[in-house]
């Protein structure tokens, strides 16, 4: 037989038999009833039993069938109604019936022929009896009564020619000697559940018992019961049969919810070996065609199914063997199956076993070794715990934030990150920014008010002269910035240090803002600028007005002013030029770091983005026309994420068990002890949100 | 990269098919065909005890993934008997002796709409609520929800897509940024070719309350056995790995110029990286918290974990067996960050190691900064390097796979 095949009838079947040379089939159920051949390439239909005038009899309709195991024309059905009918394939008249035993009170379950003895046939029933038949005499011979409800199914044993086997719904076996029809010589309780069916091994001493526990389990019998195997399945069990010459293989079908047919090897009890989707409602009755590589089944979706095994599907194979996986700590965890197909073929003499034996074998041999791979030296962890926790994000000058945090990343090796904080520092230092500020501020003014603007620059220059007496000398000034400008080229550290607070920072970046603003008008003017040219410019710019606060600081005040009167002429010349110096500011800073910070935030390094983010503070705002707001909610909430699988957060951060109570001004508050003993000495909220928090 | 592998007798009866730390990394939890599931938690020593134990199915458990801690301990598990099912752990608060403090699991539900094995389960972002996808073998993808966190007995079943394909597979897109609708992928291990793509991308859209397959990747038709979103710690593209016949690393930038409904390919999407080291199959793929580290494993039998290095060019940098040994420690390229650190190096030479290339680097550094190169039309990187040109051979090929 060359390929899986199946034929569709008018109705559900509910058992199916072989006959003994294994070239026929019969399907038998509530409304079909019929003898297949089975063919080469098809199933061909060569009987109909149900014919006749009264088809709405229930001697038609059969829970199960068995076919002799020796006359192949004698078939035994056992019907609804609870008679066990006797069909003759060979009667000259259409209807093949041949005699009706109505012994049973209720309908049978189960019939059965005895494997040496043709003429012996059992039945179980629902009303709780087994009667043996002769068919030579066409009697019911002897009655077990299994003191059971019903009994579900029924075999003779192929190892003792006297005892058979039964199940019932009260989950319980009985081993019953045909000689001794008064109590069976064995009982036990097998399943918590109804028992559906059961099974003898052909060669071994086990029993298989179905049960709608959604288990099947494998009975030594030889002497005491001995539970040999469990298989848990996914639902009840409706039917079992053991897989011819495969000592360990076992087929079932589900009474509910799966419609495969699948095949376990009972030594590796939790995944089946192989299995058969092609049914589309579950399946009801299995038989092998007396070797292991096919078998047929009925279904309720009305179809019989011929079925080669090497179709099979085999679920194990898809089943992923490994699992790896990674934690916040870099660690990894992997497991994965054990390889011993090594081990056992050198143990195995050659040519000892059958090529699907050993499949089967290595199918058994299912384990996984498991391992955890410590992460030493993890310099990422390092450097992220170590700059998380000595990082300064808030509460000083930005420039000396800077300085600090770029003095930590140094540290820590990680250089890129160091420059990346001195680069914010030069950029965002008043200084540079000033110069780009003059020259925006300037553009302005050609729109409108020059005094006023140019008023409140000078002011400011002034202020900031002012300033930077106070803190430090003007002859290291000098130095210092020009030292800066080399760090702009170089990038080699200068622990240069900046002499404004965050007071002077703020209004000029908010007018750098505004300059950025006047460039992007200007911009829509002129297409064809490119940034590197513009940059060079820049540069120059600042070499040659780099030289007036100096001056101004020197001499008077005047001079200064001329200066500026001087750079204020410029813009009239030529709009060109104009813009061309307005061009500066739009290089502007906010490019580079979002560029920066982009990077970084593509390899990963989140923690540089938060972080310069948050010690940037309201000068952020000034990045949003080139970094989304968006992105950097993104940043911090991803910062916050990995901060929180490191456990790096504050006690007052978590969350609160036991007796607490809560400011109604701010809604924070703590354990009722804890709060208490804090505004003994405090009057503000605890969690430093300003509030004075009062508890009535 | 250095290791030291220490061995876990897992004790499970049959294979282990997944397993998952915790949220903050210091639970474990595995799962086996012997249809259980087990918990592991690690001690001051660093040693993972076992804690817990119990069998979840009636078939055998294919995933298990952890919650958001948020929503308390709670654990997903899938199997093949095809239910999925959440189980939060129970510290007694009884008063009888031992029974105070005593832990144990209990199922919260069982989620039983799939007719078919439930290969996949993950929990959604966080920010979205509590969340649950799972896939099946007849490749439909469900979303379910649970609307009261507090409760977790009561799931409501939101979303039913149907892929036509047999899925093996799913993970969801991580990003915290609020510009990126829910979204997440699936692979299927359908071998047939013929099939087309075996891996599909779903998005949520706001507008019409339904999830939709944007995209379906191109070029990945053998069969896909894990799928995994890096973690997006503020990427602007996303990076998906694939494990098929070998291990792939994809980015998908989201398109600007496309309507949703359209039904245009959301997603530029590029295969940067593409290695068939292992030689077989690979089963799984994993990132590392920060997205920078994937860790890929296979029929070999060995762990490999790639790395991005400045280039912009995936490399191996670490190959780990199974039976516990470190096959061996590639060194990539000394990179400014200095990824660098072999298991020769003592551990005071890294440090000084890192000033050297500091100091080499440095100045080249800033003076190459460049204004954005634009590369094609969707790739704009701003490059830092000693060359000014622009990314080697990974970017090359991927373009070969970049949309026609």
């Amino acid at each position: 037989m060359a390929k899986t095949m199946f034929i569709t009838q008018e109705g559900p079947a509910n058992a199916l038999a072989l006959n003994k040379d294994n070239t026929q089939v019969v399907i038998a159920g509530r409304n079909v009833f019929k003898v297949f051949n089975i063919e080469e390439e098809e199933l061909v239909e060569t009987c109909n039993l149900r014919v006749g005038k009264n088809l709405n009899h229930l001697n038609f309709s059969c829970n199960d069938v068995a076919w002799s195991t020796n006359e192949d024309h004698v078939l035994a059905t056992a019907a609804t109604n609870g008679a066990v009918v006797l069909w003759n394939l060979n009667r000259q008249s259409r209807s093949k019936q041949e005699h009706v035993f109505v012994d049973h009170k209720r309908t049978v379950n189960k019939v059965s022929f005895h494997s040496i003895e043709p003429s012996r046939l059992i039945s179980g029933s629902q009303d709780g009896t087994m009667k043996t038949f002769d068919l030579r005499i066409k009697e019911a011979t002897r009655t077990f009564y299994s003191n059971t409800e019903s009994v579900r199914d029924v075999q003779f044993s192929p190892h003792s020619h006297h005892n058979f086997a039964a199940v019932s719904e009260n989950g319980s076996v009985q081993l019953w000697d045909v000689r001794r029809p008064d109590r069976c010589y064995h009982q036990f309780t097998a399943h918590s559940g109804p028992i559906f069916a059961c099974d003898w091994h052909p060669e071994q001493s086990w029993l298989a018992t179905a049960s709608r526990d959604k288990t099947i389990k494998v009975w030594d019998l030889v002497s005491k019961p001995v539970l040999e195997f469990t298989i848990s399945t996914i639902a009840s069990v409706g039917r079992v049969k053991w897989r011819p010459q495969r000592k360990y293989h076992i087929a079932s079908v589900a009474l509910v919810v799966d419609c495969s047919v699948n095949v376990w090897d009972v030594r590796r009890p939790y995944i089946p070996f192989a299995s058969f989707n092609e049914h589309k409602d579950i399946a009801t009755g299995i038989a092998w065609r007396g070797d292991p590589h096919t078998f047929l089944s009925t279904s309720r979706d009305c179809t019989l199914y011929y079925h080669l095994f090497k179709d099979a599907t085999r679920p194990a194979s898809k089943a992923n063997p490994q699992g790896v996986a990674f934690n916040s700590r870099g660690d990894l965890a992997y497991a994965c199956k054990a390889n011993n197909n090594l081990l056992v073929k050198s143990t195995k003499t050659p040519g000892n076993s059958k090529r699907s034996d050993q499949s089967s074998d290595e199918f058994v041999q299912a384990s996984s070794h498991m391992h955890w791979y410590n992460k030493k030296m993890n310099y990422e962890n390092i450097w992220f715990l170590g700059c998380a926790s000595q990082y300064m994000l808030s509460g000083r000058p930005l420039p000396d934030l800077c300085d600090h945090n770029a003095s930590v990343a140094e540290n820590l090796g990680r250089t890129t990150v160091s420059l990346v904080w001195r680069m914010i520092k030069i950029l965002y230092s008043p200084r540079l920014g000033d110069f780009g500020l003059q020259l925006g501020i300037k553009d302005d003014q050609v729109g409108g008010n020059l005094k006023d603007k140019d008023g409140e620059t000078e002011r400011r220059d002034k202020k900031e002269e002012r300033e930077g007496e106070g803190s430090s000398e003007e002859g290291s000034k000098k130095t210092k910035r020009q030292l800066r400008l080399e760090d702009l080229k170089a990038g080699t550290d200068s622990m240069g240090d900046f002499f404004f607070g965050d007071g002077e920072m703020d209004p000029l970046s908010m007018d750098f803002e505004r300059g950025n603003s006047v460039g992007l008008c200007v911009d829509i003017i002129t297409h064809d600028w490119t940034l590197p040219i513009e940059a060079f410019p820049l540069r120059h710019e600042i070499q040659d007005s780099s030289p007036p606060p100096e001056q101004l600081n020197n001499d008077s005040p005047e001079p200064s002013d001329e200066t500026q009167f001087l750079t204020i002429e410029d813009p009239p010349s030529s709009l060109l030029t104009v813009n061309w110096v307005t061009r500066a500011p739009m290089w502007d800073s906010s490019v580079v770091i979002s560029n920066a910070l982009k990077h970084h935030a593509n390899a990963g390094d989140v923690q540089t983005c938060a972080s310069v983010l948050i010690a940037l503070g309201e000068k952020r705002r000034n990045l949003n026309h080139v970094l989304d707001e968006a992105i950097q909610e993104q940043w911090l909430t991803a910062y916050i994420d990995i901060l929180t699988r490191y456990k790096l957060w504050d006690v007052a951060t978590q969350v609160v068990k036991g007796l607490y109570s809560w400011c109604q001004g701010c809604a924070h508050g703590g354990h009722m002890k804890h709060i208490q003993e804090w505004l003994e000495n405090n009057v503000e909220c605890p969690a430093g949100c300003g509030h004075q928090c009062e508890y009535t | 990269m250095l290791f030291e592998a220490h061995s876990i007798n897992a004790e499970h009866k049959d294979l282990i098919h997944d397993v998952a730390y915790d949220f903050y990394g210091q639970r474990m939890a595995t799962c086996s065909s012997d249809q259980f599931v087990k918990v592991w938690d690690q001690d001051e020593h660093e040693t993972w005890n076992l804690t817990a134990t119990w069998k979840a199915h009636s078939g055998s458990v294919w995933k298990v993934t952890w919650a958001h801690p948020e929503f308390g301990q709670v654990l997903a598990t899938c199997s093949f008997d095809r239910t999925a099912a959440v189980w939060e752990e129970i510290v007694g608060e009884g008063t009888a002796p031992g029974e105070r403090g005593m832990r144990h699991w209990v199922r919260r539900t069982n989620l039983v709409d799939s007719r078919t094995s439930v290969t996949d389960v993950k929990f959604g972002p966080k920010a979205l609520g509590l969340l649950l996808a799972t896939c099946s073998a007849d490749g439909v993808i469900r979303i379910y929800e649970a609307p009261d966190v507090m409760n977790l007995s009561q799931w409501t079943l939101q979303h039913e897509l149907s892929s036509k394909l047999s899925l093996s597979c799913l993970t969801w897109n991580p990003s915290f940024s609020r510009q990126h609708p829910p979204m997440l992928a699936v692979g299927s291990d359908e071998a047939n070719q013929s099939l087309g793509s075996k891996v599909l991308i779903y998005e949520y859209n706001e507008n019409s309350r339904r999830w939709a397959k944007t995209d379906s990747v191109p070029g990945v038709t053998d069969a896909v056995h894990d799928i995994s979103f890096a973690p997006n710690l503020g990427r602007s593209f996303h990076m998906l790995a694939i494990a098929t016949k070998d291990v792939r690393i994809l980015t998908m930038k989201p398109r600007q110029d496309v309507v949703v409904q359209s039904g245009q390919p959301r997603f530029d999407i590029q295969t940067v990286a593409q290695f068939e080291d292992h030689y077989c199959t690979v089963w799984r793929v994993s990132w590392n918290v920060t997205g920078t580290i994937l860790a890929s494993s296979g029929d070999d039998g060995c762990v490999r974990l790639w790395k991005c290095n400045q280039m912009n060019s995936w490399k191996c940098v670490s190959v780990l067996k199974g039976d516990g040994t470190q096959a061996c420690t590639i060194s990539g390229a000394p990179t400014a960050q200095g990824t660098t650190s072999s298991a020769q190096t003592s551990s005071s030479a890294p440090s000084r190691k890192f000033a050297e290339s500091a100091i080499e680097k440095s100045a080249p550094l800033t003076s190459m900064w460049q204004p954005a190169v634009i590369k094609g039309r969707f790739t704009k990187r701003t490059w830092i390097g000693a060359e000014p040109a622009p990314p080697p051979s990974a970017i090359d090929k991927s373009k070969s796979y970049a949309r026609k």
